[in-house]
């Protein structure tokens, strides 16, 4: 499985998890970037990140996810942290009822600092738990159709559905940007070598060779 | 209870990972049958972590105390039940993870270990004298290392904690037992098993170690219901219950939160915003090339301090040098914490050279996130923070000039945290103490019946069983609740009680030797 390798790619999407604390959201990332799970990660302080590339419709697709502390005063420094996001997975916890409660928060807190035109998805995690959910996948399925928003539940427990979650996000961001339903600016796809920031523009690159590292 | 720890251990999925538990067992040939662990590796069991019951094996504690007196497994009962040549802990608890230590620092010899310990008894034993006229003595110690037996105490002394918790006595004891603020006590609960999984002390759900850091963590917030609680108090508080008892760690918490880092932990978190702004600004003196770089990347300083300073690098650096950087974090306040920031940016950072293999903002901050080994090995660490001229003055003036730019930016601070104390000579002079305040106590006293007083050798750490005419032996802190009690001539029927129940050692009041001698564990 291509883990990230730095093979040839022709864009570097930004995908950040937002969320409350304890919904699996350094699981998830973990899961998809290294497939790897543990019950005793550490409490996310301040931001971690990895990356993996993968295949859509022959291009190839850097994601580079970005994951920190879902606690509520955490939320005072995560401009830097949206800057440059393209897509973000809203993750709650289905055996959590008030974690679901708080997406709308989330939403708000997300549209107010990325970008508008970033791609969600709302994630319903540790579906493993079925026996003890509180929010039914109906109800917030029609919530996020409701919203605008992509929706998926997931397990990174036992790699339920983590892969197709990441997979159609980043297909989504790659429709909008392929498309140019965004003009050129206002959507900041970061490729190789550009800084990450409102101010950068989307470009397609072919590059050949890997990271100078 | 059946003899042997049952332990319900739930797996990652069989894939390449060095830093787990499971695969340092695996590496260290753990004979499951002897730990009598039920083992599954294909299934993963939801909502498990390592459980270990709380039975005691019949081996048990006073078996492997004989057998393995020099066990790091130190004070955790809940491996005392599995022989300790299976599971290998470094000497600082570690079981695995990135910050065990593999051997690499040499050992100080055990002669200057037992001087140093015999000065900072001295120190410890007249601290206001100290810390008045030869307090440039105490930093040099400090930065030479605290000797490991002393360690939580002399931290509780730098910290000022030690004056707290005399001058509010029973205050621990009554938070204790309120029962908190069920929003703060959830989001603690999901923080118990997160902080230093990989240290035997934290890794088992719902162990004293779990326990006692919930009962800190809590405390704090009932203590200060306007702050609550804030993620990274955990690590911080975790590192204190390593080296003292949770009564002693809720005093160094506060006093970390209060006076060394004030605003560190508080809603909207400025502080630590601040101090990134600050340490970004120093850095352009210290090291213009890694200054010039991170400018460029527009790559914000919260993008890569947030976790240093928040948990005062307890999660950054190996174990043997945060240990000493929070000795000279004790004594000398936050430059220090600046100071380890400002030689890591410049070694990482620093040469033209090192910046190839990072252009871009990504690339840099992975780089930041691996810090090469040697930068921060011990001794090398200790050096270069020493040296590093970067002082109280100079971060104040910083802070002032970042005050007014955060302002211009996003007006008046929301939470106006009290000045900070850049040392435990400026706690102590805010807050002087009384004598009666700076009196040490045993923390272990065993009642031994009417002796024949021996006289302790000068300057040597006491440990000593006392002489008795009576033949009947020390009564034994750690019957299992199989023996008999002994005849409590020394104890009350409520205290031998209390030492047949599982305490942990703190709880004991047992001690061996006169009052007259200090006693420490």
């Amino acid at each position: 499985m291509n883990m990230g390798t730095d093979l040839a790619y022709n864009f570097v999407f930004k995908v950040v998890l937002i969320g409350e604390s304890g919904v699996g959201k350094s699981n998830l990332l973990s899961r998809f970037t290294k497939n790897e799970f543990n019950h005793d990660s550490r409490t996310t302080i301040g931001v971690e990140f990895s990356t993996r590339s993968i295949q859509v419709d022959s291009i190839t697709i850097k994601a580079q996810i970005w994951d920190t502390a879902g606690l509520e005063r955490y939320r005072a420094i995560t401009s830097a942290y949206y800057r440059g996001a393209v897509g973000a997975l809203l993750v709650y916890d289905i055996t959590k009822h008030l974690t679901y409660e708080n997406v709308e928060r989330w939403l708000k807190e997300l549209y107010d600092h990325a970008d508008p035109h970033i791609v969600v998805m709302l994630v319903g995690n540790k579906s493993d738990l079925g026996n003890v959910r509180t929010v039914p996948t109906e109800e917030a399925k029609v919530f996020a159709e409701a919203k605008g928003l992509l929706f998926m539940e997931t397990s990174a427990l036992e790699s339920t559905n983590v892969e197709s979650a990441f997979l159609e996000v980043l297909t989504a961001i790659h429709k909008k940007v392929a498309s140019k339903e965004v003009t050129r600016g206002s959507i900041s796809a970061v490729t190789l070598g550009q800084t990450l920031g409102p101010s950068s523009e989307f470009k397609e690159e072919r590059r050949s060779c890997c990271n100078s590292s | 209870m059946p003899g042997g720890c049952e332990a319900q251990i739930s797996v990652k999925s069989p894939s390449v990972c060095q830093n787990t538990l499971y695969s340092c067992l695996g590496q260290k040939q753990v004979s499951l049958s002897r730990l009598g662990l039920m083992f599954s590796m294909s299934k993963l069991q939801s909502g498990n972590g390592v459980q270990w019951k709380d039975s005691r094996s019949q081996r048990g504690t006073v078996e492997s105390l004989a057998e393995h007196e020099s066990s790091s497994l130190g004070s955790d009962p809940e491996l005392n039940g599995v022989t300790n040549t299976e599971i290998q802990t470094d000497k600082y608890g570690f079981i695995g993870g990135a910050q065990q230590s593999a051997g690499e620092n040499a050992d100080i010899p055990p002669d200057v270990l037992r001087q140093r310990e015999a000065k900072w008894l001295d120190m410890l034993n007249s601290w206001d004298k100290w810390m008045a006229k030869k307090h440039k003595k105490v930093k040099l110690r400090c930065q030479k290392g605290i000797p490991p037996s002393l360690r939580g105490r002399a931290w509780l002394y730098l910290s000022g904690g030690k004056v707290k918790k005399e001058q509010n006595q029973g205050k621990f004891q009554e938070l204790d037992s309120q029962p908190g603020d069920p929003k703060w006590l959830d989001v603690i609960e999901k923080d118990l098993h997160r902080q230093f999984p990989f240290h035997e002390m934290f890794v088992a759900r719902g162990g004293h170690g779990q326990q006692d850091l919930f009962r800190v963590l809590k405390a704090y917030t009932l203590h200060r219901p306007e702050e609550g609680y804030c993620q990274a108090q955990a690590p911080i508080a975790a590192v204190l219950l390593m080296h003292m008892p949770a009564e002693d760690a809720f005093w160094g918490l506060v006093q970390i939160c209060e006076k060394y880092l004030p605003g560190y932990y508080s809603a909207g978190l400025e502080a630590i915003q601040l101090d990134g702004e600050i340490l970004f600004a120093l850095l352009k003196r210290v090291s213009p090339v890694a200054h010039r770089h991170l400018k460029k990347y527009k790559i914000d300083p919260i993008l890569y301090m947030t976790e240093w300073f928040m948990c005062a690098f307890s999660r950054t650096l190996p174990w043997v040098s945060v240990l000493r950087v929070w000795d000279m974090f004790f004594c000398e306040g936050v430059k220090i914490i600046f100071r380890v920031g400002l030689v890591l940016l410049k070694c990482m950072l620093g040469s033209q050279e090192k910046l190839k293999a990072c252009q871009g903002q990504y690339e840099t901050m992975e780089l930041l996130r691996s810090i090469e080994p040697q930068y921060m090995q011990e001794a090398f660490l200790v050096q270069e923070v020493i040296e590093l001229a970067v002082s109280e003055r100079d971060i104040e003036k910083e802070h002032l000039s970042q005050l007014r730019r955060w302002k211009e930016t996003h007006g008046e601070l929301h939470c106006k945290s009290p000045p900070r104390m850049h040392g435990a000579k400026a706690i102590m002079a805010a807050e002087p103490p009384s004598r009666q305040d700076l009196k040490q106590n045993p923390t272990i006293i065993v009642e031994v019946p009417q002796t024949t007083e021996s006289k302790t050798e000068k300057g040597k750490k006491t440990k000593k069983i006392k002489d008795t005419k009576n033949t009947s032996p020390p009564p034994n802190p750690y019957l299992l609740p199989s023996d008999p009690p002994l005849p409590s001539d020394n104890l009350s029927p409520s205290e031998s009680q209390h030492l047949q129940k599982d305490t942990p050692l703190q709880g004991s009041n047992q001690s061996l030797s006169s009052a007259d001698h200090d006693t420490y564990l």
